[in-house]
């Protein structure tokens, strides 16, 4: 082993996401201006973005693709698909941040060091090839978010956020550590190569180790994701959480998840899908029906969200489920849009809110549309796309994986998953009802931010943009995939 | 491909798309009015050569555009027209500005907004009539829901909100089955053929396996009868319609409605012909309760508006029993009915929001003898309600009667049924007529009133010569639907002759 | 010898175990936790894995044990607190302890252990020495593990002080 055989440019773009975090650290000591320290944040993004899309499409083919620190993780197009996900979700959180911190009196360096750190580890869940990275990286991603959900510490339901999550993500972990040594115990290794190698040796033979290894593993990534039933902390860990580090995870770590599980089933244990497909299934249709009916009774906004966040769980769930490469481009797509729309509603719910008042309330929203048209237009974008009207990006990404499920024969999958959005579309309405078909009951018109306006109308951007030009996005998807499905 | 050799579908879905946008930067509430009214009677202008440059003779779709957009996926940028939907279109293209000019004085609030969806609305109703690729029609299908659902929710009436989201959720859980149908046709074709497309002309070569006709059938024809609407999914258009403002009622009433009709033209029978034929008695029968049902509940009603509403039910039932009735005559006149119900039903909308807008009432019981006070405005509601209950000479009449002949020709006691419910239309709308127009003008609110103003004759004169214009002339129209029509009923004929479907 | 071995630490892990769950007071418990972390050390001992064992007395009976006694003395929970827990709690708790046995139970009595065995065999580890082999891996196959560990900690550290400093 030689330091050119680690491969590192190829793991650039998470290095420098960690050296940012470290300089933020660092200069929170020397500047008094913490807005600084979100700028930097931002300059990190963007370089570890360009980074990626160096290693993409990089003439150095060295670095596409191939294997780096003895296969513990690859920078190849999936994972560069997803860093992109994984950046914008962070910069848009950022963006949202800055005022935010200040309105809630929060404002420390360590709250922008975190949430890059806990990009860090999303994006090595992305590129991670070996069960000890998966695991290092979710623990990495974990841990931050629970300091995170907690940062509010002069309020007590951001610390039961931060105790709740901490205390059912531990448990999570635990599951999911057991099933990683029992697929150890199995297989000898936990590389995900060498177990796809092991794996074709044995043929159809599988032991009853790998069998409940896998569902440990299952049980864990789905408290990560929120699949009902293993969801109940959601809604309370949302709400409680700040409104910018809700936006954050919500996206973020579920997107995380997702990322880890596709690769673990898709590519290492793809004969085992079929043991477990049903149960994922019967977990698809708990989450988006539970999901969607839950929300149906809210009136707090953020917390309709939260469920609402619980529902597109179950969706993405289907493209996975259906296994093939229409789906899982689908997931990618998906978990793009995902993070335009829903980082964008969580902005909007920052922005209505107020010092000393977060207006959470569906009450809150009230006559916005006359108040702040503007605002309420995009509201209205990210509701009308978390619903999955067309022409807006929800509407593909929901298109994309329903029809993968058709194509991978799962239609009852596909009609519940379109039977569910009718529900969502149902309370994602109510709040454009609020915002434009009811009296305003105060007046007041706060000014928004600049930066929080930069992050809703770049979210905008990305929520219609994805819809009208869904095409070079999904090719990008369909390319990313191909790794996967050993091309 | 294109006769000429321009993208003039293109233009005319989105002028109105960039008018909106223009709007967006406008501040004078009079200009923009203006302006849309502008560029709405510039695109009806711009939709006219579509008329004129339409080639008779051929069945093929004219002024076609097709454009890759998601390649992989087999989803193009297709549009074209042929004689089914080139009266369609233009109906939309006439009646937006109509509408827009309706709105003149009735909407005070918010009119930025207003406009921008009428604008909006245009966009994506033309889409759906020139879209020839599923997904593309799927996606306009879908966005009429947007535009419609804030035009009833703002500036609609007192139960505005129940009324707007009753009418989104009941459309889009109708075509939300439609899209997984869309999926699985798109697949077994692709299965079958190897090339897999969206594409409608592509799929219409595909004969679907008589077993899945009948499940794609109901899919599609379950979105499609909610829009129409057929009995008994018809309960979120009397709510909806009562409580749009007159133009979103016109709207409604004279596009919305006729996407489902056209639906089940465009879709239902070529792709489906053998599960269309095997569904004719229950959809037919559907109709004509519908027909009936329309009718009955209509006369008990006291509001104009939802007596109109109504009224549409019944209206739209002989379309759609003129579709099933699987025959050249059947299927023409539905078409050309669909027409007629936008222009009369649509220029009904608009007289009882002239009188709402004065009286600030619906209930007939408030009015009587209005002919005295406002005597040009009963010379239009006359001529209105005459077209719609069929008088010969006027549009109405064409449209009804070519509807029975054809159904008479499927099955006589269909048409028989259905020919009471053109005598209970009689009965209600000229009771209707009666109570408001003649008479003691015994309220003294009704003595103030004022006779239509310049502007309002100009909303409604063009509609009157349309009225005039089908029922004098209706071979202006049935010349250009005549090959269309003949070659689609040719092809499914041939098509359901290899068998009937397995239920 | 090692069968002997193996038997007593095994019965006396199980015990301390035990102790750890019936104790009624903390800190009886904290000391039962840490002698079955030492005897667990010896059964590792025992599968001739000295490294870890050596690591299991430090870290956690050391360490962690340590902290735990500390925070007892700090937060000085002189008296229980009132036990309403809800009796089916209880009963649903056993049957999760069961059930995880019997998975358990199962899985080591019925599943096979196919793994393939890797360069690292017991003869291997036993010519260049368990601690030296366990470096070696570590810094070359699992350096990004390793390195992963230390942002892990850094992690933790953070979020340490955001929570528990008095003033940020």
């Amino acid at each position: 082993m030689n330091i050119s055989s680690l491969n590192l440019t190829a793991i650039a773009p998470q290095i420098i996401i960690i050296i940012t975090a470290l300089v933020v650290l660092l200069a929170e000591l020397f500047t008094g201006r913490k807005s600084l320290l979100a700028y930097l944040s931002l300059l990190g993004i963007i370089v570890a973005a360009i980074a990626s899309w160096y290693i993409w499409n990089g003439t150095e083919q060295r670095l596409f693709a191939v294997p780096m620190f003895q296969t513990m993780a690859v920078a190849d197009g999936y994972s560069l698909f997803l860093n992109l996900v994984f950046l914008v979700t962070a910069a848009l959180s950022v963006l949202a941040s800055i005022n935010y911190l200040v309105r809630e009196r929060i404002n420390h360096g360590e709250y922008y060091a975190l949430l890059l750190l806990a990009t860090g580890g999303m994006m090595l869940m992305g590129s991670a090839t070996d069960l000890m990275t998966v695991f290092l990286a979710l623990e990495i991603l974990s841990i931050s978010l629970y300091v995170l959900a907690g940062f509010n510490r002069a309020d007590l339901k951001s610390g039961e956020s931060a105790l709740k999550y901490f205390l059912l993500g531990a448990f999570a972990s635990g599951f999911l550590l057991y099933g990683i040594a029992l697929i150890y115990g199995a297989t000898g290794t936990t590389n995900l190569a060498a177990i796809v190698d092991f794996l074709k040796g044995t043929g159809p033979m599988r032991g009853t180790y790998l069998f409940i290894g896998l569902g440990l593993l299952l049980v864990g990534f789905s408290f990560k994701i929120a699949l009902v039933p293993f969801h109940m902390w959601t809604p309370d860990v949302y709400e409680g959480a700040p409104t910018s580090v809700t936006a954050f995870m919500s996206v973020g770590a579920k997107a995380a998840g997702f990322a880890a599980l596709g690769r673990l089933l898709l590519y290492a244990f793809p004969t085992l899908l079929g043991d477990w497909v049903w149960a994922l299934a019967v977990l698809s249709v708990l989450t988006m029906t539970l999901g969607n009916l839950t929300a149906l009774a809210q009136t707090n906004v953020k917390r309709m969200l939260a469920y609402s966040s619980i529902a597109h769980a179950g969706y993405i769930l289907i493209g996975l489920i259906a296994a093939n490469e229409a789906g899982m481009a689908g997931v990618l797509f998906y978990l793009l849009a995902y993070a335009f729309m829903n980082v964008g509603a969580f902005a909007v719910v920052i922005a209505v809110g107020r010092e000393g008042e977060p207006n959470l309330e569906l009450s809150d929203y009230a006559g916005l549309g006359s108040r702040q048209p503007l605002l309420a237009a995009a509201m209205a974008v990210f509701m009308f796309s978390l619903a999955g009207v067309p022409p807006l990006a929800g509407f593909f990404g929901k298109l994309y994986i329903f029809s993968a499920a058709v194509q991978a024969g799962f239609v009852a999958l596909a009609i519940i998953g379109v039977l569910n959005s009718v529900v969502s579309a149902f309370f994602y309405l109510r709040v454009i009802v609020y915002m434009y078909m009811q009296k305003p009951i105060v007046e007041a018109r706060p000014v928004l931010a600049p930066p929080l306006a930069l992050a809703i109308a770049l979210a905008v951007l990305g929520t219609i943009g994805l819809g009208l030009l869904p095409t070079p996005f999904l090719t990008l998807a369909q390319q990313s995939i191909a790794m996967l499905f050993g091309a | 491909m294109n006769q000429l050799g321009f993208p003039l579908l293109s233009l005319i879905i989105f002028l109105p798309l960039c008018g909106a946008v223009v709007t967006l930067f406008l501040r004078k509430e009079a200009v923009i009015k203006w302006w849309a009214l502008i560029v709405t009677v510039a695109n009806f202008f711009l939709s006219l050569p579509l008329y004129f440059y339409f080639q008779s003779g051929t069945a093929e779709m004219q002024f076609v555009e097709r454009i890759p957009w998601m390649l992989s996926l087999g989803v193009s940028y297709h549009l074209g027209i042929d004689g089914i939907s080139l009266f369609l279109v233009l109906l939309t293209t006439f009646l937006i500005p109509v509408a827009v000019l309706s709105s003149w004085t009735y909407i005070t609030e918010k009119v930025k907004e207003y406009m921008i969806l009428m604008l909006l609305m245009e966009t994506s109703m033309v889409g759906v009539f020139a879209a020839l690729d599923l997904i593309l029609f799927y996606v306009f299908w879908e966005a009429t829901l947007i535009p419609m659902y804030f035009l009833i929710g703002i500036w609609g009436g007192e139960r505005r909100i129940y009324a707007a989201v009753k009418f989104f959720l009941y459309t889009l859980a109708g075509s939300a089955l439609m899209l997984v149908a869309i999926f699985v046709l798109y697949f077994m074709n692709a299965q079958a053929t190897g090339r897999p497309t969206f594409d409608l002309l592509e799929l219409q070569k595909f004969s679907v396996p008589l077993a899945a006709q009948t499940w794609l059938f109901l899919a599609f024809a379950l979105g499609f009868a909610i829009k129409v609407p057929l009995f008994p999914f018809h309960t979120w258009l009397p709510d909806a319609h009562v409580e749009a403002p007159t133009a979103g009622s016109v709207i409604l009433a004279g596009v919305l409605l006729k996407m489902g009709a056209y639906g089940f033209i465009r879709f239902c029978l070529p792709l489906f012909p053998a599960a269309f034929a095997y569904f004719v008695p229950l959809m037919s029968i559907l109709a004509i309760i519908g027909i009936i049902y329309g009718s009955l509940v209509a006369f008990s009603q006291s509001d104009v508006k939802s007596l109109v509403a109504y009224s549409s039910v019944a209206h739209l039932g002989f379309v759609v029993l003129g579709i099933f009735a699987l025959n050249a005559q059947g299927l023409s006149g539905g078409i050309l009915q669909m027409v007629n119900h936008g222009l009369s039903t649509g220029a009904l909308f608009l007289l009882v929001g002239m009188l709402y807008e004065r009286r600030h009432t619906r209930l007939i019981d408030e009015f009587g003898g209005l002919w005295k006070q406002l005597p040009l405005f009963g010379i239009f509601l006359l001529i209105v309600t005459l077209s719609s209950i069929g008088l010969p000479g006027l549009n109405g009449f064409i449209g009804e009667f070519t509807i029975l002949v054809g159904t008479f020709q499927a099955n006589w006691i269909y048409a028989a049924l259905a020919a009471t419910g053109i005598v209970l239309g009689a009965w209600y709308m000229l009771t209707m007529l009666r109570r408001v127009m003649h008479g003691p003008l015994d309220k003294p609110a009704n003595r103030q009133l004022q006779d239509l103003s310049a502007r309002e004759i100009v909303v409604l004169v063009p509609v009157v010569i349309f009225i005039f214009l089908i029922g004098l002339f209706p071979n202006l129209f049935f010349g250009k639907m005549e090959s269309s029509v003949d070659t689609l009923l040719s092809q499914t004929r041939a098509t359901i002759s290899m068998g009937e479907p397995n239920p | 010898m090692e069968l002997a071995l193996f038997v007593v630490l095994a019965v006396i892990a199980v015990i301390a175990a035990a102790g750890v769950v019936l104790s009624k007071k903390a800190a009886t418990g904290a000391l039962f936790l840490l002698l079955n972390f030492c005897t667990l050390a010896g059964l590792y001992i025992l599968l001739n894995a000295q490294f870890i064992a050596v690591a299991q007395v430090i870290i956690y009976a050391g360490a962690i044990v340590v902290l735990f006694l500390f925070v007892l003395m700090l937060l000085s929970p002189g008296k229980e607190e009132s036990q309403d827990r809800k009796p089916y709690i209880r009963v649903f708790a056993v049957f999760l302890a069961v059930l995880m046995l019997g998975e358990v139970g199962y899985v080591a009595f019925t599943g096979v252990l196919s793994g393939t065995p890797g360069q690292y065999t017991p003869e291997k580890i036993a010519e260049v020495g368990n601690v030296q082999a366990i470096g070696q891996v570590l810094f070359t196959d699992f350096l990004l593990p390793f390195e992963l560990a230390s942002v892990l900690l850094l992690v933790g550290i953070v979020g340490a002080v955001v929570l528990a400093k008095r003033e940020l």
